[in-house]
């Protein structure tokens, strides 16, 4: 049996699930410090992918485009916490399930309104095109680049969450947010920063989105879905299970496509409700 | 409780208000305008969507991104079984009840277990699995292009004029609303609402909110998917869009507009959302876009939606009459 299309769909499930993870990333992150379920974190993500496109369109520079993409979406989160988010805290979770639903349908129409209808993308930078073969498969450096990013976010946070004073006193939020207040942490400004990062992160993920897929109206409802999914079945709140199962399931939806090309998606769904309905909290979860 | 005083009850704002629209839809098809038998068609579906959806939302508190798949997994279930097994309107729309019921017990099952957040995403996530599988699923759904020809003459039935079909969904529509009052009034309609008010109390009651939970949604569930079999009923074709999230959001909006803690409140959201949207829609390519801004706008400014913004103006003028609307 040839097993190199298994192979190709393993990579490809590698990288996608490099970027399911940045995007799970924001949304553990902002839903363990602040409580907000965030709707509106795939458009963040899209966000950073239309930025990266049209400052690619105007400069032609990768690095430049890349960070201008992860910082606008970064603002924009930040616009985001303070002008709506600030506003609802105080309300039922229901109420502030409902705002972000509003921005993600503003911003989803919104773009469709500046980029139209149709999909964009942009060329992988000339350095990256080529590549290592492992197994008679060739990969490109632009996909391990993806994967190698999404490793080193991953170290990077769980440090930062463990041995900066920055990331104690989140983590202090993170656990108890009065109490933290009491002891002269501001949650006010953690909850801005952590809105802040999470959206630059979505928005870093976008960017490097557009090279290999393209980017168009309806990516972000079927993005939005993935994420939760692995944010579920991970357990609310675990950043290292939001990593492994991220790359699990980028990996096994590329399997899937090649076994039940019918019905991959629907198969993965159903995988997940399963473990749900034994483990509520998640596989990593912990209540 | 004498007859005399059992019969004062019934009389009140939410009755003659219900009575007073069942009255002016039925009379519409009087005038002979196709277009506002259409729009007053559109009203009575998504209002019977509305009104469903407020069980779950307006009454137990729990916010579905998802009726998408109830009003779906009608539309589908009228389509398939009148095409493919027995071609008649009527029996293609009761069919949608037991349907109905076994979805909403599978949804429940794996939905109400885990709190209302996760209600929330799972539901959205469930919905996207099943507009995904109608996609996919070409050789049964026809795919994007959805199933077209629903008959609408039938053994029993014969709905093929369009004021035939709108007495159709108009009996339909007033069975539904006349049940959902009774459900508003019983004791176990305001079980619910405490449940709404107070998860955590009623336990101690000796109440299972598993339980309670699971009722609201399957008769959410069913009048929500018997507004989707009408649906199809009425347009001959069913596509997946109607099980898609932006659709199933759209009865949460109307209750929203009209406001969520009001009996009416869903039905009065449609009676505004559905003029609205068929008219700018015509010229307003991107009026989901406008959509979005005026409910963040109710969400952040009028939570008590169209009713509760009148209940307070009343009460500042003392009219005395507000009470009346509440559920």
């Amino acid at each position: 049996m040839d097993l190199t299309p298994f192979l190709t769909q393993i990579f490809i499930g590698l990288y996608k699930g490099s970027l399911y993870w940045i995007l799970a990333l924001g949304l553990v992150l902002i839903f363990g410090v602040v409580r907000v379920i965030n709707f509106a974190h795939a458009t963040f993500y899209v966000t950073g992918s239309y930025m990266m496109y049209t400052f690619y369109m105007y400069t032609g520079n990768f690095i430049l485009s890349l960070t201008m993409a992860t910082l606008i979406a970064g603002a924009l989160g930040v616009a985001f916490e303070v002008a709506v988010i600030r506003r609802v805290y105080k309300l039922e979770t229901i109420y502030q399930l409902l705002a972000t639903f509003a921005i993600a349908l503003i911003f989803n129409e919104a773009q469709k309104l500046v980029w139209g209808k149709g999909v964009v993308y942009i060329p992988i930078p000339e350095a990256l095109r080529e590549g290592v073969s492992i197994g008679g498969v060739t990969l490109n450096y632009y996909m391990i680049l993806i994967m190698v990013i999404g490793l080193l976010l991953f170290i990077i946070v769980i440090l930062f969450m463990n041995n900066t004073i920055m990331g104690l006193r989140i983590r202090a939020v993170w656990r108890d947010p009065v109490m933290s207040e009491a002891l002269g942490v501001s949650t006010r400004l953690i909850y801005t920063l952590v809105f802040f990062v999470g959206a630059a992160l979505a928005g870093l993920g976008g960017a490097l989105t557009v090279p290999l897929i393209s980017v168009g109206p309806g990516l972000a409802d079927y993005l939005i879905v993935t994420a939760f999914i692995v944010v579920v079945i991970a357990g609310l709140g675990s950043i290292t299970g939001a990593y492994i199962i991220s790359v699990l399931v980028g990996v096994l939806s590329s399997i899937l496509v090649l076994i039940t090309p019918e019905l991959d998606i629907v198969i993965l769904y159903m995988i997940a409700a399963f473990i749900l309905l034994l483990r509520p909290q998640g596989l990593f979860g912990e209540r | 409780m004498s007859l005399s005083s059992r019969l004062k009850g019934l009389v009140n704002g939410n009755t003659v208000a219900l009575l007073l629209l069942i009255a002016f839809l039925a009379i519409i098809p009087l005038t002979g305008h196709r277009f506002y038998m259409y729009i007053a068609t559109l009203i009575m579906i998504m209002g019977m969507f509305a009104m469903g959806y407020n069980v779950l939302f307006g009454y137990v508190g729990l916010l579905s991104f998802g009726h998408g798949l109830f009003f779906g997994a009608g539309a589908y279930s009228t389509a398939l079984f009148t095409l493919k097994v027995y071609s008649d309107p009527l029996v293609g729309v009761l069919i949608t009840v037991p349907v109905a019921l076994l979805t909403s017990i599978i949804v429940g099952v794996l939905t109400l277990k885990h709190g209302k957040v996760y209600f929330a995403i799972l539901t959205l996530a469930l919905s996207m699995i099943f507009w995904s599988a109608l996609v996919k699923l070409r050789w049964l759904t026809g795919g994007t292009d959805g199933l077209v020809g629903i008959p609408k003459r039938g053994v029993f039935v014969d709905v093929s004029g369009p004021i035939v079909t709108y007495y159709f969904i108009l009996a339909f529509f007033a069975v539904i609303m006349l049940g959902l009052y009774i459900l508003n009034k019983s004791r176990y309609g305001l079980l619910l609402r405490a449940l709404g008010a107070n998860e955590d109390r009623l336990p101690f009651l000796g109440y299972s909110t598993f339980t309670l939970r699971m009722v609201a949604l399957t008769i959410s569930g069913t009048a929500s998917a018997l507004a989707g079999s009408l649906y199809a009923v009425f347009y001959s074709v069913v596509t997946p869009d109607v099980a898609y999230w932006t659709f199933g959001a759209e009865p949460l909006i109307m209750t929203l507009i009209g406001g969520p803690s009001y009996f009416l409140g869903p039905l009065i959201g449609a009676l505004i959302f559905v003029p609205l949207t068929t008219v700018v829609a015509r010229f307003a390519e991107y009026w989901m876009l406008l959509l979005g801004i005026a409910l963040l706008a109710v969400i952040l400014f009028f939570r008590g939606g169209l009713l509760g913004f009148l209940e307070s103006l009343s009460r500042e003028l003392k009219l005395g009459v507000y009470r009346r609307w509440r559920f």
